[in-house]
């Protein structure tokens, strides 16, 4: 088997784990009733990609799974803030990726977090044109730093667990 | 070293977000007020930029003084009998607007959707 073919199953496996991710998160009620706050367990996933694969490789892991979560989900407005989020994100961290080393991935992934609820909130300002939305912006920041810890502290768990799946290539 | 400076940067931006919410949950919601006079409004005020002031507001030769002070207004005196609108005191709460009803005056918290209608 090609390098490229099991690369191209490893994407494909990442991207199916985090969707399965996603899809059981969408089960777990959300205490907190304000739009935009979630804890986002897919993007272990996410950070995970985007700290072992190349960054055109986990953008493909990102964009499948926001499609097909918006599928699973059927949740097509959604899509437009979760994807603003997503990409503004997938930005950041590849950037960070240069400056912060693995052993503190979970602060890229704070950066990611807030970024990703900063993407959000500007896609929320431009189709609704809403000001008073940014009233809500400093709760997604407390939310975001939040979750963005504990997928990031997430993701360096998984990083630790898959040590042998890399290595095997 | 370099790592320190990101968790820094982390602990502002997360105490930031904290500071930011405690004076969203602690100050009014809405922060435009809307003066009716006998059914017709006859002033929105913005009153995070509003300048201290005091003015009257007259229905049929009766006069209430509005008092717009610290970001936050009152009716400061009227010349009804029961003035109960002066002893409700500031405006404080998007759901109980202060109201003269001698005077068929309402002073209340309204939200950005119909400040736009009247700019509109």
């Amino acid at each position: 088997m090609g390098e490229r073919v099991k690369r191209l199953t490893k994407l494909g496996v990442l991207t199916a784990v985090s969707l399965i991710i996603f899809v059981i998160e969408l089960q777990i009620p959300n205490p907190f009733p304000i739009p935009g706050i979630k804890l986002g367990l897919a993007n272990i996933i996410t950070v995970y990609a985007v700290y072992h694969y190349k960054a055109h490789e986990a953008a493909a892991v990102v964009t499948v799974r926001l499609l097909l979560g918006a599928v699973f989900s059927g949740n097509f407005m959604a899509l437009l803030y979760s994807a603003s989020g997503a990409f503004l994100c997938l930005i950041g961290m590849l950037l960070l990726r240069r400056v912060i080393d693995e052993k503190h991935l979970w602060t890229a992934s704070v950066f990611g977090a807030v970024l990703h609820n900063t993407g959000q909130m500007a896609a929320a300002l431009l189709v609704t044109r809403t000001v008073q939305l940014l009233l809500y912006y400093p709760f997604l920041i407390v939310s975001g730093c939040l979750a963005g810890a504990f997928t990031g502290l997430c993701a360096q768990l998984v990083t630790a667990r898959l040590k042998g799946w890399k290595r095997k290539k | 070293m370099k790592n320190k400076v990101f968790i820094m940067m982390i602990a502002v931006i997360f105490i930031a977000g904290i500071i930011g919410s405690v004076i969203v949950l602690t100050a009014p919601q809405k922060s435009t007020v809307r003066i009716v006079s006998d059914g017709t409004v006859v002033d929105t005020v913005d009153l995070r930029t509003a300048q201290d002031r005091t003015f009257d507001v007259t229905y049929e030769g009766h006069v209430n003084t509005v008092e717009i002070k610290d970001h936050r207004i009152r009716i400061k005196d009227a010349d009804c009998p029961d003035r109960t609108c002066v002893n409700m005191g500031w405006l404080s709460s998007a759901s109980m607007p202060i109201v003269c009803l001698p005077h068929r005056l309402v002073i209340e918290f309204t939200d950005g959707a119909d400040v736009d209608a009247v700019t509109r």
